[in-house]
């Protein structure tokens, strides 16, 4: 039996200015020190992409353990965001693995929250309807997954996480190693990634009036045609030492943009 | 006749006043008014804070429990009033005629959340009031920190109460 997911309305909304000619989508990068390749690749990425703006969707971080770790990684992540962010608009939706940035990490580094869901208004009209993205993580659509629905509705209250904060950085690093143990375990036997519930995604779409979910979490990249016009596009995980290497951007580009989907394309970036 | 008020008292942050506009929006005020009245806002919880969007109350008590509400009514939105900061609107389900407590407090000028048509999706989202006193207040609200609880996103972390609702 699946879990009913509530949509709080109404849901925030982004409006994406005319001169945006380009956006980026983002998500599950899963940041790590020890995880070099791939942060190489999105440092590379960050310093470069020519997007006008950029929504990282959730999991840009293996594990966050608390604003107040400022370990050399964590300062390379901010001082890489900080100077993306300089030269675009960065929203930032958290994910499951890290939920607890909080303001002080925003601040620092000069991105915009973004809450889950959110809506984005690309500003194209079409059929003399407006084209409307509706971005999760997706962690909450995963209705089937209800281990995890358990664990996020436990880790996501105000008591666990102020009780976790409280506890001293070695204490929380030493939880991060065991969470990334555990998820190299899944990743091995494949069996740790539940699927979006179809039904809720259209539900979710037809309640805000979107035509396209756009969402990660889930590590299975494709665009699902969902009917009555609408879609739901998956983000890839970034794993460069896979072979392929995976470390793909969700693109819009505004001139393709003649239909919400016709605008999306798929950038798999070389490493140098 | 002047419009209605209603101060909400939020414990430990100070008073938002609020006039109803009873001639736009008068289904709405009545409804708001009625729930006022039997203290059914008393000791509820702002239980869902976006800054810059909206700050919304009225539906659920310290620890998520959800009160039981009365009929749904109908949806006022073809008004004219927009959804500007320190307005107040009626929140709902995605059933444009849903609404009964809930209500929220715009915290910047949602134009997305203006009627449109009257469809499924282009209701949009019916204002009824505004703060005429304590936006400092309003602005408090929309500054606490938020987790999450249980199936709800952005709740805050530190409960924030209506002690008591007020129609002057």
């Amino acid at each position: 039996m699946s879990t009913p997911t509530v949509l709080h309305q109404p849901v925030p909304h982004v409006q994406a200015p005319q001169h945006w000619q380009r956006v980026d989508f983002i998500s599950d990068l899963h940041l790590d020190a020890h995880e070099f390749t791939t942060f190489d690749a999105w440092v590379q990425y960050m310093a470069h992409t020519p997007a006008d703006a950029l929504f990282i969707l959730g999991d840009l971080f293996e594990v966050w353990v608390g604003d107040d770790n400022q370990d050399p990684f964590a300062l390379q992540c901010i001082a890489t965001l900080k100077a993306t962010a300089q030269r675009m608009p960065v929203y930032f939706m958290c994910g499951n693995r890290d939920f607890l940035v909080g303001h002080e990490l925003l601040n620092a580094s000069g991105m915009q929250s973004l809450s889950d869901p959110t809506l984005l208004d690309l500003g194209v009209t079409s059929k003399a309807k407006n084209t409307r993205l509706l971005l999760s993580h997706g962690d909450a659509l995963c209705l089937d997954d209800h281990d995890y629905l358990a664990f996020r509705a436990q880790v996501r209250r105000p008591e666990w996480q102020a009780h976790f904060l409280a506890k001293p950085l070695t204490e929380r690093q030493a939880y991060a190693r065991d969470v990334r143990s555990k998820s190299e375990a899944l990743k091995r036997n494949h069996t740790g990634y539940a699927d979006v519930d179809t039904q809720a995604a259209i539900d979710w779409l037809q309640a805000t009036e979107a035509q396209v979910l756009l969402h990660g979490h889930t590590h299975k990249p494709a665009a699902h045609d969902l009917g009555h016009g609408l879609s739901r596009w998956v983000l890839s995980d970034w794993h460069a030492d896979s072979q392929p290497p995976r470390l793909e951007v969700l693109r819009w580009q505004r001139e393709h943009a003649s239909n919400p989907t016709h605008g999306l394309h798929r950038h798999c970036l070389v490493k140098d | 006749m002047s419009n209605p008020q209603v101060e909400l008292h939020i414990l430990d942050l100070g008073v938002i006043t609020i006039e109803l506009d009873a001639e736009k929006a008068p289904k709405c005020t009545e409804n708001f008014l009625h729930y006022v009245n039997k203290g059914h806002y008393d000791k509820t919880i702002f239980h869902r804070v976006i800054p810059g969007f909206m700050v919304q109350g009225g539906g659920f008590e310290p620890g998520m429990t959800q009160k039981e509400c009365d009929e749904p009514i109908e949806n006022e939105a073809n008004n004219g009033l927009k959804n500007n900061h320190y307005t107040l609107a009626m929140a709902r389900t995605s059933d444009p005629h849903s609404a009964t407590a809930q209500f929220f407090i715009n915290v910047a000028d949602n134009d997305f959340l203006n009627h449109k048509a009257p469809s499924m999706q282009g209701w949009g989202y019916a204002v009824f009031g505004k703060v005429v006193n304590g936006n400092d207040v309003v602005d408090k609200i929309a500054a606490v920190k938020t987790g999450r609880k249980g199936f709800h996103d952005d709740v805050p972390k530190e409960d924030v109460v209506i002690e008591k609702a007020v129609a002057l």
